[in-house]
């Protein structure tokens, strides 16, 4: 081959590419499909909503529409894209989820997402619990950024199997009646790990029994309604610290981290033999025990009476190009029937107090869980749910003093030590 | 400008520099011209966002919510921050643990790769083999590899009687667990940087060592190392630009909730993790773009001294 | 990390590497230390992908299992095809998008880089050096420092969740162009060129006729090195792309939703994401292998 060709070639080479460059670039905007009727609603989710089915019964309400639902596993890292997306006010879905510790987060940039109350929410506001409404409405009562999906009852998650390897009752009542408080769920720990040696724990972790204790105690953890952080000062904190702290001293915890993999290997390998369950948490331990665990586990009341942990929003940000439709979706979704449905789907608590009373709700049970009744549990304790208000840094401030019991959990500091690192982390990611 | 090639200006270049600039006209244009596209390109979606990142960080610009005029008031606040700090420590230790055995790792390699060998090209294959792999794919399979309660690392320790080791929990041990995944990515493939630098090494000058009676690890250290010096200092310059932005590795090592803060006192917590974190964790928009300025100015640093160095070590030779 | 590479090619008036056919003297041993280390390096390269295949071959149940799987079970096909069904992931879609961006992304760099190494190099302009500084300096810059202001252009384009937002950032280098001078300064001789000036050929024509081929080991490390690099790239994608148009590492981000994690799928989708560089990588290896060595030697 001569220099001269081998030029030539490599020339059209490389206008060929750059052609191809400027094809690429002209490739932008064709997301839709050819036929112009259809419209693609967006739907960004973490975890798990249970609304595959109610996504269909949508689409056939309304011929042409089409949902595409994106769910991101891990919900900090859900939380930062959502953040990131409207920041830049770009790229969030149609319509989004927003998580309980969030949403007075993006309360702060109420502007970016549809205003609820101008599309008359206002007039049927009785289809949520009074604070789960208030909680997604900016201060001055004017501005609801999301409608309520689910709360987050509680109720304890326990291994049948180990308990009575360990001697204890089995029966959901009795268990029920082994702990009426925290400190005597902690004896009862004590005693299981007597039995059970050192292979198996009591609890899967401080963190975990923490954040439930502290959610079934207070109408305010680290910020008070100015936000102003209390952590110091909150002894609902204080409290929910040395108790979860004291289980981890007693040897009655696995000292595993919340979702990962060691935690998740847990559920499977049968690691632990109770874990706090918020209502959302029993589908996870579902996909993560496996059915070779199933009817291993059962459900029982939490010590300390009910509580709530988590919930979410449904919102849709203004730069929606469908927000008519999306609206649309919302109410749908958060009605009662959307609501009743994802409890069917996944076991989340609805956020609708109207919904108690009734039998599917009340009479419904749990096959994995040997059966629990669910609706029971969970509905127990919320109708006794007490609204919590988080501040807007309520999450950065939540990881700093998880981050603290860990290591005091851990052994790399001890209780007091772990407990200033805390408060002085706090009152920096609280700025 | 210090110019990174090891060997030593030809007279026309030598003549060149002596008259700097002007050439001709045509010249002149065609050289604007060459250059412009790249300065186009990254005035637009690299500059614009550096100078827009530091008007940023003279705001107190919540990500989400309000923002006011704040001057230098967070690199101020910045200077006071123990996390700022801790993530500074983190990022150079790692940097260092991770970098020297790396390179004298390459060093080695790169040595033994310049024998005489059969099939010579399969061996070098089979070291730049891991640097094909996605960072992405090293962290999941290496945080695997180091569980806790069932990683394969716990358990072949377990047979010579070490106790199963948290390598999340202690700061020396996650530390060596990440500078482990750096290294197996980079070594093999700085060793054949290293093998392209050590071909040009006259091999009479090793034949004469022989003679003399200098063995392996003799020519190592005063034939391969010296010979190499330019290569050595501008591969630690690559280096300590990827280090410094280290980011991947420990967050995906850090498994399950809070994976940005680097594990429970932030013992692994690098630079750019503390950026992210301060953004969207904290919203701190305005403050998170200060360290990421002092970041930026940090890596400058490095390579300034790394580019003296460079020019020093020319002189010398 | 990001990927740079400092080739460091011979001197054109170097000896060439001894290209001598085995010595029989070598003979003596049947296996020389250096073949014992380098088969224990090779080994310890090779073992973590080697893990992967395990893993992504048993099921989910096995991964945390004690001690360790060490050996492929029979689950890869069902694994594999779990991946590829997943309605969720369009991993089809998302190679092809990936194969498009890296091209795309590729050819311009190796082509600028080209043009602007060469001018660096050859051409004589007022503030060459300190432009080339400017050049070095842009490699400094971390990806993480511009990402909120970057995306936020990106909207303002109207291109944000599309392909052309996750190329552009990256259709120059200053790596590359850094790279492809050094090239230049060692591999074109001013005796070309000279040569070319008196037949009276055009910059541009000399460019195209007389530089760019000489450029070719070079140009085909680099594209090489590009190709890779955008392969694995995944801070930015993962931000900026949406559903319709994932690419590999991103659509592999998404196997980890839903709540849990699914270590067996996460694997397999991981070993299908390097698979393709893999293929890449044993077809061209040598190439790759030789650029980096071999520098402008052959003629």
């Amino acid at each position: 081959m001569t220099l001269h060709t081998r030029a030539r070639r490599t020339a059209a080479a490389a206008g060929l590419l750059l052609l191809a460059a400027a094809g690429l670039a002209g490739c932008g905007d064709d997301a839709d499909g050819a036929s112009g009727s259809d419209t693609t609603l967006r739907v960004s989710v973490f975890g798990n909503f249970g609304y595959e089915d109610l996504y269909k019964q949508f689409e056939r309400d309304h011929p042409g529409v089409k949902i595409v639902e994106t769910s991101e596993g891990d919900l900090g890292q859900y939380n930062t894209q959502l953040t990131q997306k409207i920041a830049a006010g770009s790229g969030a879905g149609d319509v989004v989820a927003i998580e309980e510790g969030q949403v007075v987060n993006f309360l702060q940039s109420a502007d970016k997402f549809v205003n609820f109350q101008e599309h008359g929410s206002n007039d049927h506001k009785d289809q949520w619990l009074d604070w789960k409404y208030a909680q997604a409405t900016t201060a001055d009562g004017k501005d609801t950024i999301g409608l309520g999906t689910d709360v987050g009852g509680l109720a304890m998650c326990y291994r049948k199997d180990l308990f009575e390897q360990a001697g204890l009752p089995t029966d959901r009542e009795q268990v029920a009646a082994l702990w009426p408080t925290w400190d005597a769920f902690t004896q009862v720990g004590e005693q299981f790990q007597d039995a059970m040696g050192d292979d198996v724990h009591f609890i899967d972790s401080a963190t975990n029994t923490y954040n439930s204790i502290l959610m079934q105690t207070a109408d305010e953890t680290y910020f008070d309604h100015d936000n102003k952080l209390i952590i110091d000062s909150n002894p609902a904190v204080q409290n929910a610290w040395d108790t979860a702290l004291a289980m981890s001293d007693a040897g009655i915890s696995a000292k595993l981290k919340s979702f990962s993999n060691e935690w998740n290997a847990g559920f499977k390998n049968g690691a632990f033999a109770t874990i706090a369950c918020p209502a959302w948490m029993t589908s996870y331990i579902e996909e993560q025990a496996g059915d070779e665990n199933a009817g291993k586990w059962d459900i029982t009341t939490v010590p300390g009476g009910g509580g709530n942990w988590g919930g979410s929003f449904l919102a849709v940000p203004t730069v929606s190009k469908h927000q008519d439709l999306a609206l649309e979706l919302v109410d749908f979704l958060t009605s009662a029937d959307g609501q009743m449905g994802a409890f069917e789907a996944v076991g989340n608590l609805p956020s609708n107090p109207t919904l108690y009373d009734t039998p599917a709700l009340k009479d419904a049970t749990n096959e994995y869980f040997s059966d629990a009744p669910i609706g029971q549990l969970f509905v127990a304790g919320a109708s006794s749910l007490k609204p919590v208000y988080l501040g807007a840094k309520n999450q950065p401030v939540r990881d700093a003093v998880e981050n603290a019991m860990r290591s005091a959990e851990n052994g790399e500091k001890s209780s007091s030590e772990a407990w200033d690192t805390a408060v002085s982390d706090a009152e920096a990611a609280a700025g | 400008m210090a110019t990174l090639t090891s060997t030593p200006a030809t007279p026309a270049q030598r003549r060149r520099r002596a008259r700097p600039g002007r050439g001709p006209r045509g010249e002149q244009v065609a050289g604007y011209a060459f250059i412009s596209p790249f300065f186009l390109v990254f005035a637009v979606f690299g500059l614009f966002p550096l100078l827009f990142t530091f008007w940023v960080s003279l705001h107190d610009w919540s990500l989400l919510g309000d923002r006011s005029w704040s001057g230098l008031g967070n690199y101020s606040k910045l200077l006071g921050d123990d996390h700022f700090w801790n993530a500074l420590r983190n990022t150079l230790g790692i940097f260092v643990l991770a970098t020297v055995p790396q390179l004298l790792l390459s060093l080695v390699l790169a040595q033994l790769l310049n024998q005489r060998l059969r099939a010579r090209t399969l061996w070098r294959m089979g070291v730049l083999l891991p640097n094909i792999t996605s960072i992405a794919a090293v962290g999941i399979i290496f945080t695997l590899l180091f569980a806790r309660d069932f990683g394969l690392v716990n358990w072949l320790l377990g047979h010579v009687g070490v106790e199963p080791i948290a390598w999340q929990q202690h700061r020396w041990s996650s530390w060596l667990a990440i500078s482990v995944m750096v290294d197996w990515r980079w070594t093999g493939y700085n060793a054949l940087i290293f093998l392209a630098a050590l071909q040009a090494v006259p091999r009479e000058l090793y034949d004469a060592a022989s003679i003399d009676g200098a063995g392996p690890v003799q020519q190592f250290r005063h034939i391969t190392v010296p010979m190499l010096r330019p290569t050595i200092v501008f591969v630690t310059l690559v280096a300590t630009i990827g280090g410094m932005q280290l980011f991947t590795e420990p967050l995906l090592f850090n498994s399950g909730a809070n994976a940005i803060t680097g594990g429970t006192t932030r013992q692994f917590q690098t630079l750019t993790m503390y950026v992210y974190e301060q953004a969207f964790t904290g919203q701190e928009f305005g403050y998170a773009s200060s360290v990421a300025w002092v970041m930026f100015i940090v890596i400058a640093l490095i390579g300034a001294l790394n580019a003296l160095l460079l020019r020093r070590l020319r002189g010398v030779q | 990390m990001t990927a740079h590479v400092e080739l460091e090619p011979a001197p054109v008036v170097a000896v060439p590497a001894t290209q001598t056919v085995e010595a029989p003297r070598v003979r003596r041993r049947l296996v020389s230390p250096t073949v014992v280390v380098l088969s224990f390096v090779t080994a310890l390269s090779a073992f973590p992908l080697y893990f992967m295949v395990v893993m992504a071959s048993r099921p989910n149940s096995d991964i945390t299992s004690v001690p360790p799987p060490l050996t492929p079970g029979g689950e890869l096909f069902t694994n594999l095809d779990r991946v590829l069904s997943n309605p969720d992931i369009t991993f089809g879609k998302a190679v092809v998008n990936t194969v498009l961006v890296a091209t795309v992304t590729t050819a311009a760099v190796v082509f600028f880089s080209c043009l602007a190494g060469f001018a660096f190099a050859k051409l004589r302009f007022v503030g060459r050096s300190p432009l080339l500084a400017f050049v070095l300096l842009t490699m400094m810059v971390p990806v993480q420092l511009g990402l909120i202001p970057l995306y936020m252009l990106m909207s303002k384009l109207h291109l944000s969740g599309t392909l052309p937002a996750v190329s552009l950032p990256f259709l120059v280098s200053g790596f590359g162009v850094f790279l492809m001078r050094q090239y230049v300064v060692q591999a074109l001789p001013d005796e070309l060129l000279e040569a070319a000036r008196l037949d009276g050929a055009s910059i541009l024509k000399t460019f195209f006729y007389v530089v760019l081929p000489v450029l070719r080991p070079a140009a085909a490390v680099l594209a090489l090195l590009t190709f890779m690099e955008r392969w694995n790239d995944f801070l930015w994608p993962y931000l900026v792309l949406d559903l319709d148009h994932p690419t590999v590492q991103v659509a592999l981000a998404r196997l980890a939703g839903g709540y849990y994690t699914d270590q067996a799928l996460v694997m397999a989708g991981t070993l299908l994401g390097v698979l393709p560089l893999l293929v890449v990588f044993i077809l061209f290896g040598r190439q790759i292998v030789g650029g980096i060595m071999e520098g402008g030697l052959k003629s």
